[in-house]
């Protein structure tokens, strides 16, 4: 019996093999370096997620009270980005309405990706009638307008940030399920899982040390889509004016507000606001397609 | 191929049922009765609770739902309580209208996407393919309304050669009798799907460029325009079929927003004004026909595609 | 097929002739030189077999002569002659003539090889249409021709099917009438055979040589298997990491092989004639990196008679009498004689606890001297692993709303027994059954009715619970290394798995025992600490039977141990294997569908068809004197690595393909297949008797010692 060596140098074989089915957390940072689109998108979510939430400790301003003495200026000393036509300074503004869309954002998201991770792995590992059943409530859930339903939620309960996260993200978490349950059914066939069973490692066991170590990058990308998803949501609200209660102002309403005033052509109650809200999903959508890219695996959307 | 047919058309009835179940259910939940809402707010609670009684809505909800089921199969989709007027009726009149821009669009979408995104596959990493790539990020990042007020700002007031208001005409072909007012809504809607169909169509593509059909036809001598046409177009279309069947609510989700803006009188403007005057039946059939449309779009998409890949029918 | 003389054709008799040929593909930032300097030569109405291991560059030369590289690569040197005509640098319109028309390739996996969404006809008659300018009509007769030629039975109706509606030795025909309908010069297949069984691999090679002298065309036989080209080749071009390492005439270059990798290869080859107490040679090692220019043989890091010459210089070609050329310092003199290591069953080693080894490695069939084995605290007369009358069904795919539940039969009713420290082999084409059967036997799977008994215990009536301490004396070893190893653990952690479950022993300690398992299996502790995919395919099936041999199981089920490895390395695996039954007495049970594999592992052997066990005995009863018709036929279509070696008759052969497991024939599930079939079999199912005291057979007309192979 000769002993083969153990080349420093992965063979060719490997190497091959590690670009189609990266495994570690090592080898997904490897994979991100490759994406510099995708750490573009990081940075430029940090940047945002700095300017939203330390901006105004540079910029203070006053959100609350109403000053229609000063409203609609154009941009000028003290107001960079000129004030609405309530009088509030649109830079302070964007700073704020960042925040809130931000939070609600990955709240809905987060939301979203734990009931669909739960409810998806739950029927991915029952099988059988169970599976079935729960996937057609899906589908079922699926075929609803889902936007119709929050615009009929939010017209008839005033919204605030927590309770447009939890609809948002109540009616979200049906693509995570779908996706988690996909990915628990092929991983639960996989010879390394059939290989613990011959162990005689518990369920538990195998679903803590094999099945979400492995399903976890598929999560995480998801998560980042659902938030990117959320933001445009938010917005939309927003923008049809069932968002949040007045004076709380996310990023759709702003934009909202600003479109009474499009034909007077007042560019700074569009054009920033709009900016923000196309930067933010922007840097989350090349952030989350990087992260797939490395994880290697197809999760679609 | 029967067979696969029917089993999808008895699937995606048990989904309607399922649908109409969960939709009633919910907004039951949600609105406030609606002695209540008819009556308004200064209604004493006892002629709120006679008007409701006199109407049958103080029973169980389940024979509510089963009486509202009843009534549906008849055609009969209930009455507004604001406009008093028959649903149905009401929403016959705007469906016309709001099919016909969104068909436009989404037809416009799919004539443009579908070309690009093999084009991009083909010339993968080239600047066509780049610079397609790019838009289709930034546009996928822009909200239809934020994109429907550039055009607006661009379009009508910049360079003013369309309106920014969509034409009022009641007609349903008013997309070819008046194009020019309806040319800023169609667009909106077009560019939005734009953005996700050719990235999808790409993948696909890649994904069937890939496959060894494809050196085999390069290996029969088939010229490249050839080998696009003949064999990799249909395969690639197919995962487009799919998305595009099941993007429906997402579909009307846009419609609602470009009726919003462009202030056209379809199906979504009146779901929005129904909404302000806490018009249930009016949302309630509204967001059943959503769903109906939904699971037709399904259907049709897996028909289709079972048509054109027999193996799919085995599969299923 | 005749086998090449000596004589060399005139130049005029020369179609085809690479000299010097390189290519090189860029991905990304790194480049990959899969060919280099390759000169072959090609004669009308031959057949060229180029051999070699994955990565040599084999397929990549097939290529180049299409002018089809893949994207990122391009010839950086050389020239391809077809017939007068320079190849390379071609314009793609003239080069889109030829292809097709004049060079065609058959390529390995005809269920992606076709267009799923058009019919076969249509996909057929294409290039009859672009090259011939044929009307519809025209194309499709043709095609509808061609269909008949590469015996497609009905092709008439069949020309409106889609490719799935064929079954993949069918697809594979179609393949072919698809290359062959423009009556190309050249034909380049592929490993045209390699996603099939080895019966229907049998009938495509001989469809494939006799359209070449029907045809009058020249064939370049692409494979990884050297027994195929001994079979089917006039001519040999071995290719080792980009280069050809030798190539002559097949009689030739197997009678007097000079290069040491060809007489190395050789000889890792498990054969069906081998003394099986021997070792099998094995080449140290893995194939080199090609993105990497290194000086001298490429083959001098694993050569056992590698010199410091070899290490710095590269071996020019050296052509010999009959057009012999290789590429060797130190040429071989003929083919490796068969003196090797016997297989030495070491003392027993202290630190196994069950580590007392037999001695003798001549089981008789009956129980043999490993009996006493029989763990502690069980039945020590009886069977280790007793299989009764095992049956799995399970539903066919298609099964809707209304549509009737239909059942494949995958196991219809198995009995066999393993004793202790016995290999049982079982062999048996894709569809037989015997995957499912080995998942049943470690309890990864319940069947529907029968048995699986060990140490007296029935273990697949066993709840869950009662299950879990015995699993570990079951485990079982995965074809797919890649599969089987969470990515996301390094060796070390996946090692200490099973230990950890268990429950046993500290962390230090376990990690002693990983370290102890991984020299085992001759890797060095240093493996500990890689992932999966940092590993060689050799090297992770290696990891993959010391994880299985974690928890010193009883019994150990190898479902395809070495099918996803590479010639060189496949033998390490198999030798390694073959130890570690002997050293540790384990019981074990082999499935594979390579008959040499299965013979040098195995003590007794059990045939499967269809789910059944239609023949039983030990090794050398099965392999030395097949009754079943059906075992016959299987060794028969086995190409040896020998072009000497005789030839089964025809009528010896399986033919066509086995039928859906869904509705398996009446009777004997063989006899639709079978050259001796009479009304009998389709009424009745012949059950297993006793041929001699050992080998059993099902079969009504069981083959008589002197028919079957010597």
């Amino acid at each position: 019996m000769t002993a083969p060596e153990v080349t420093s140098a992965p063979s060719p074989e490997a190497e091959t093999w590690a670009e189609r089915e990266p495994g570690s957390i090592r080898s997904v940072l490897h994979g991100l370096r490759r994406h510099p689109l995708g750490v573009a998108g990081g940075l430029l979510l940090l940047l945002i997620i700095a300017f939203c939430f330390l901006g105004p400790l540079f910029h203070p301003t006053n959100q609350t009270d109403v000053d229609l003495l000063n409203a609609a200026l154009p941009p000028g000393s003290g107001h960079p980005l000129g004030t609405d036509g309530n009088g509030f300074d649109v830079l302070g503004r964007l700073m704020s309405g960042g925040q809130v869309s931000l939070r609600i954002g990955l709240l809905a998201a987060l939301f979203a990706t734990t009931i669909g991770t739960v409810y998806g792995a739950v029927a991915g590992l029952a099988g059988g009638v169970v599976d079935g059943f729960m996937m057609r409530l899906v589908d079922v859930m699926l075929s609803i307008p889902f936007l119709f339903f929050v615009l009929i939620l939010s017209a008839r309960f005033h919204a605030d940030a927590l309770s447009l996260s939890l609809v948002i993200g109540g009616f979200s978490w049906l693509v995570s399920a779908r996706l988690v349950r996909g990915e628990v059914l092929t991983l639960r066939v996989r010879e390394f899982v059939l290989a613990a069973k011959l162990m005689g490692a518990s369920r538990r066991r195998t679903i803590l040390t094999h099945l979400i170590p492995n399903a976890l990058g598929v999560i995480i990308v998801n998560i980042t889509f659902q938030v990117a998803d959320a933001v445009l949501v938010v917005a939309a609200l927003g923008f049809l004016g069932f968002g949040l209660t007045y004076p709380t102002a996310d990023w759709g309403s702003q934009l909202a507000s600003g479109v009474t005033y499009i034909s007077a052509d007042y560019w700074w109650l569009i054009y920033p606001v709009g900016g923000c809200i196309v930067l933010t999903v922007l840097a989350l959508n090349l952030l989350a397609d990087a992260l797939r890219d490395a994880v290697g695996r197809r999760a679609d959307r | 191929m029967t067979w696969y047919v029917l089993r999808r058309l008895a699937v995606s009835l048990l989904v309607l049922l399922g649908i109409s179940a969960v939709v009633f259910l919910m907004l039951h939940l949600v609105s406030d009765s609606p002695g209540r809402v008819v009556l308004g707010q200064r209604a004493s609670p006892e002629a709120v609770a006679d008007f409701n009684r006199e109407h049958g809505f103080d029973r169980p909800v389940v024979a509510q739902y089963v009486g509202y089921l009843g009534r549906l199969l008849q055609g009969d989709l209930g009455r507004s309580y604001k406009l008093n007027e028959d649903v149905g009726t009401l929403l016959a009149r705007n469906a016309g209208r709001s099919a016909m821009v969104s068909l436009a669009g989404l037809v416009l979408a799919l004539l443009i996407a579908v070309p690009l995104g093999i084009l991009q596959a083909v010339r993968r990493n080239s600047v066509v393919d780049r610079v397609a790539t790019a838009a289709s990020y930034v546009l996928y990042a822009t909200p239809s309304f934020l994109l429907g007020l550039l055009l607006i700002a661009v379009f009508s007031q910049t360079i003013p050669i369309f309106p920014a208001e969509a034409s009022q005409s009641h007609s349903p072909w008013v997309v070819f009798t008046d194009p020019r007012a309806m040319a800023l809504p169609v667009i909106t809607l077009a560019v939005t799907s734009i953005a996700v169909f050719a990235q999808y169509q790409r993948s696909a593509a890649l994904d069937q460029l890939g496959q060894d059909y494809i050196r085999v036809a390069r290996a029969k001598g088939l010229p490249e325009r050839l080998i696009l046409t003949r064999h990799l177009l249909r395969n690639a279309c197919l995962p487009l079929v799919m998305l595009v069947g099941t993007l429906v609510p997402t579909l009307l989700a846009g419609n609602l927003i470009v009726e919003s803006l462009f202030n056209y009188p379809g199906l979504g403007l009146l779901f929005l004004n129904s909404l302000q005057r806490e018009d249930y039946p009016v949302l309630l059939a509204y967001t059943l026909i959503g769903g109906v449309l939904t699971v037709a779009g399904n259907f049709v998409a897996d028909v289709v595609v079972a048509a054109a890949d027999r193996r799919i029918e085995l599969g299923a | 097929m005749s086998t090449a003389d000596g004589s060399a054709n005139t130049d005029g008799g020369r179609l085809l002739t690479i000299r010097d040929l390189s290519v090189e593909i860029r991905r990304g930032d790194r480049i990959v030189r899969p060919v280099r300097g390759v000169s072959l030569a090609l004669d009308r109405g031959e057949t060229l077999g180029i051999v070699g291991e994955t990565g040599s560059g084999k397929s990549m030369t097939g290529l180049a002569i299409m002018g089809m590289l893949p994207a990122g690569g391009r010839i950086t040197a050389g020239s391809i002659d077809l017939d007068g005509r320079e190849l390379v640098g071609l314009p793609a319109a003239r080069y889109r003539a030829i292809r097709g028309n004049d060079v065609a390739m058959v390529f390995q996996d005809s269920m992606t090889a076709l267009n799923p969404t058009k019919r076969i006809g249509e996909q057929v008659a294409e290039p009859v249409r672009l090259h011939r300018g044929a009307s519809k009509r025209e194309a499709r007769a043709r095609a509808e021709e061609m269909l008949a030629l590469v015996g497609l039975p009905r092709p008439a109706e069949r020309l409106d099917d889609f490719p799935h509606q064929l079954s993949g030795g069918m697809r594979q025909r179609v393949m072919i009438a698809m290359a062959l309908v423009c009556e190309p010069r050249l034909v380049i297949a592929d490993e045209p055979t390699t996603a099939l069984d080895v019966t229907v691999q049998a009938e495509i090679l001989d469809l494939l040589d006799d359209l070449r002298s029907r045809l009058g065309m020249s064939m370049i036989l692409v494979t990884h298997d050297m027994g195929v080209i001994a079979r089917h080749a006039d001519r040999v071009g071995v290719m080792y990491a980009g280069r050809v390492a030798e190539t002559g005439p097949t009689s030739e270059l197997f009678a007097r092989t000079r290069h040491r990798y060809t007489q190395a290869l050789l000889s890792s080859i498990p054969s069906l004639t081998q003394d099986r107490g021997e070792e099998l040679f094995s080449i140290p090692g893995a194939p080199p990196d090609l993105t990497v220019v290194r000086a001298g043989c490429p083959f001098a890091p694993r050569c056992a008679g590698a010199t410091d010459r070899c290490r710095a210089e590269l071996p020019p070609p050296v052509t010999e009498a009959g057009g012999h050329v290789h590429a060797c310092w130190h040429p071989a003199e003929g083919p490796a004689a068969r003196t090797r290591a016997r297989l030495v069953v070491p003392a027993p080693a202290g630190s196994e606890p069950t580590g007392s080894g037999p001695t003798a490695s001549e089981p008789t069939g009956s129980r043999p001297t490993a009996s006493e084995l029989a763990g502690s605290g069980s039945t020590a007369s009886g069977p280790r692993l007793r299989v009764v009358d095992l049956r799995r069904e399970h539903p066919a795919g298609g099964a809707g709303l209304f549509g009737g539940r239909r059942t494949v039969k995958a196991v219809s009713g198995v009995s066999f027994e393993v004793a202790a420290g016995e290999t049982f082999g079982l062999v048996g084409e894709s569809g037989c059954g015997k995957s499912s059967l080995g998942r049943m036997l470690v309890a990864l799977d319940r069947p529907t009715s029968g048995e699986v008994i060990f140490d007296g215990e029935p273990v697949t009536r066993m709840s869950a619970r009662a299950l879990g301490p015995r699993r570990t004396e079951l485990q079982m070893m995965f074809q797919d290394s890649n599969a089987s190893l969470d990515p996301r653990m390094r060796i070390g952690a996946i090692l200490r798995e099973p230990l950890a479950i268990q429950g046993v022993g500290t962390r230090a300690q376990r990690t002693a025992r990983a370290r102890e398992l991984l020299r085992d299996v001759g890797l060095p502790a240093s493996v500990l600490e890689r992932y999966p995919h940092e590993l060689s395919g050799g090297q992770r099936q290696r990891v993959g039977l010391a994880r299985a041999l974690a928890l010193d199981p009883k019994v150990l089920v190898a479902d395809e141990p070495v099918s996803a490895l590479d010639v060189s390395i496949r033998s390490q695996v198999l030798n390694l294997m073959r130890r570690v039954q002997l050293e540790r007495g384990l019981s074990s049970v082999v499935i594979s569908h390579d008959l040499a594999v299965v013979r040098y592992l195995a003590d007794r052997v059990g045939v499967m068809y269809l789910g059944k066990l239609v023949e039983t005995g030990t090794t050398d009863e099965v392999y030395g004197s097949a009754a079943h018709p059906y075992t016959a036929g299987l060794l028969a279509a086995i190409p040896e690595a020998d072009p000497g070696a005789p030839r089964a008759p025809a009528a010896a052969r399986v033919r066509g393909e086995p039928p859906s497991p869904v509705d398996p024939p009446s009777g004997c599930r063989f006899r639709t297949r079978c050259a001796l079939a009479t009304a009998l079999c389709g009424q009745e199912e012949p059950p297993l008797t006793p041929v001699t005291g050992t080998h059993h057979v099902a079969c009504h007309h069981p083959l008589g010692r002197e028919e079957s192979r010597s």
